[in-house]
């Protein structure tokens, strides 16, 4: 089979799930079930099942994979729809976001070394709270390991996005700005994919929330890591 | 058509990102620097809003759709969820939590203690 029949299949096998899981979400409205987390979830079963790796998928899931870039560029725009909104905002979302960050940094550091996990795997969950280019970048500057930090983004992404609307009503967080703030900042882009999904005002909150918090966790992760790896 | 150029200029703004992180060799991004730059454009008028709307309204309503590729990589690690991985991947969950509660709860107040001192003038 060619590579053009794969990379084809490979996408519109991508669009299809990706259809699925929005029907899915629009008939339950649970985030648990967002429409990232039910493809990713058929694909993963689908490729495991038919053995196809990873890599053969992305011949296809490359191309989709190149628009992600212009994807995040985009979220320029409602953030300047509401720009009057935002800047009322805009101390509050700065200082939940520079909270946020500082607890998931020490929180990550305190708990690995209570369980004695090495200091390569703590360097490398150390930045999981921002986007993957940002945490590897992070992670391998203070001696991590770059595709484990990878792994951890997803894990503070997905597992993050999967559990916040059970998390966010039990401590009842329910104003936009605190449900855009906390996704924003724990579970990044793909947090900020599902508060745009709700409510674009929750969204551009949550993007700030992944912007300010991408920069703050770069600057203040090192020194963390010199003060209590 | 429209959406198409729409996409050609948020693309185009993506690849000046990209310029400017290798330029400055920052560690942010290109997209994130891309993001920022957008914004700025729009709000100095340099870009106006007609010209990237339908592109961006495109991409934000489909934007789960370009995270799935990425998210899939996840089974390159699925060994991570038995045994000793386990425990790390608890980890990250709770720290991850406790960031969503901390900085949600914080803003949260702040904003309504906010609303309500508007409220009383």
């Amino acid at each position: 089979m060619s590579n053009l029949i794969i990379g084809l299949t490979a996408v519109i096998g991508t669009i299809i799930c990706y259809f699925i899981g929005l029907k899915i979400y629009q008939q339950w409205r649970y985030t648990f079930l967002a429409p990232v987390i039910i493809a990713t979830l058929i694909l993963v079963l689908s490729l495991l099942f038919f053995q196809i790796p990873y890599e053969t998928y992305m011949i296809g899931g490359g191309w989709i994979n190149h628009l992600l870039g212009p994807a995040v560029v985009a979220l320029a725009y409602p953030l300047y729809e509401h720009r009057d909104t935002m800047k009322q905002l805009t101390f509050p979302i700065l200082t939940g976001t520079v909270i946020g960050a500082v607890i998931g940094i020490s929180s990550g550091i305190l708990l690995s070394k209570w369980w004695g996990v090495s200091e390569e795997v703590i360097y490398s969950l150390i930045p999981k709270n921002s986007t993957t280019p940002v945490a590897m970048e992070v992670a391998s500057g203070m001696g991590g390991v770059e595709s484990l930090a990878a792994v951890f983004v997803m894990i503070a992404g997905i597992g993050g996005s999967m559990l916040s609307s059970f998390v966010l009503k039990f401590t009842r967080i329910y104003h936009y700005t605190g449900t855009g703030v906390g996704l924003g900042s724990a579970s990044h882009a793909i947090g900020t994919a599902i508060a745009m999904e709700r409510d674009s005002f929750e969204g551009s909150v949550s993007t700030i929330a992944m912007v300010v918090s991408a920069m703050v966790v770069s600057v203040i992760a090192p020194l963390f890591a010199g003060w209590w790896v | 058509m429209k959406t198409g150029l729409h996409i050609g200029v948020l693309y185009g703004i993506y690849i000046m990102g990209t310029w400017i992180q290798q330029l400055f060799n920052l560690f942010i991004p290109g997209s994130v620097i891309g993001l920022i730059l957008l914004f700025i454009l729009l709000m100095t008028g340099i870009i106006k809003a007609p010209w990237v709307e339908d592109g961006a309204r495109f991409f934000i309503k489909h934007l789960a759709l370009f995270f799935i590729p990425a998210t899939v990589g996840v089974i390159n690690y699925l060994d991570l969820f038995s045994g000793g991985g386990l425990l790390l991947v608890f980890i990250g969950l709770v720290s991850t939590l406790m960031v969503m509660v901390s900085a949600g709860s914080v803003s949260q107040l702040l904003i309504k203690s906010k609303e309500r001192s508007h409220g009383n003038e």
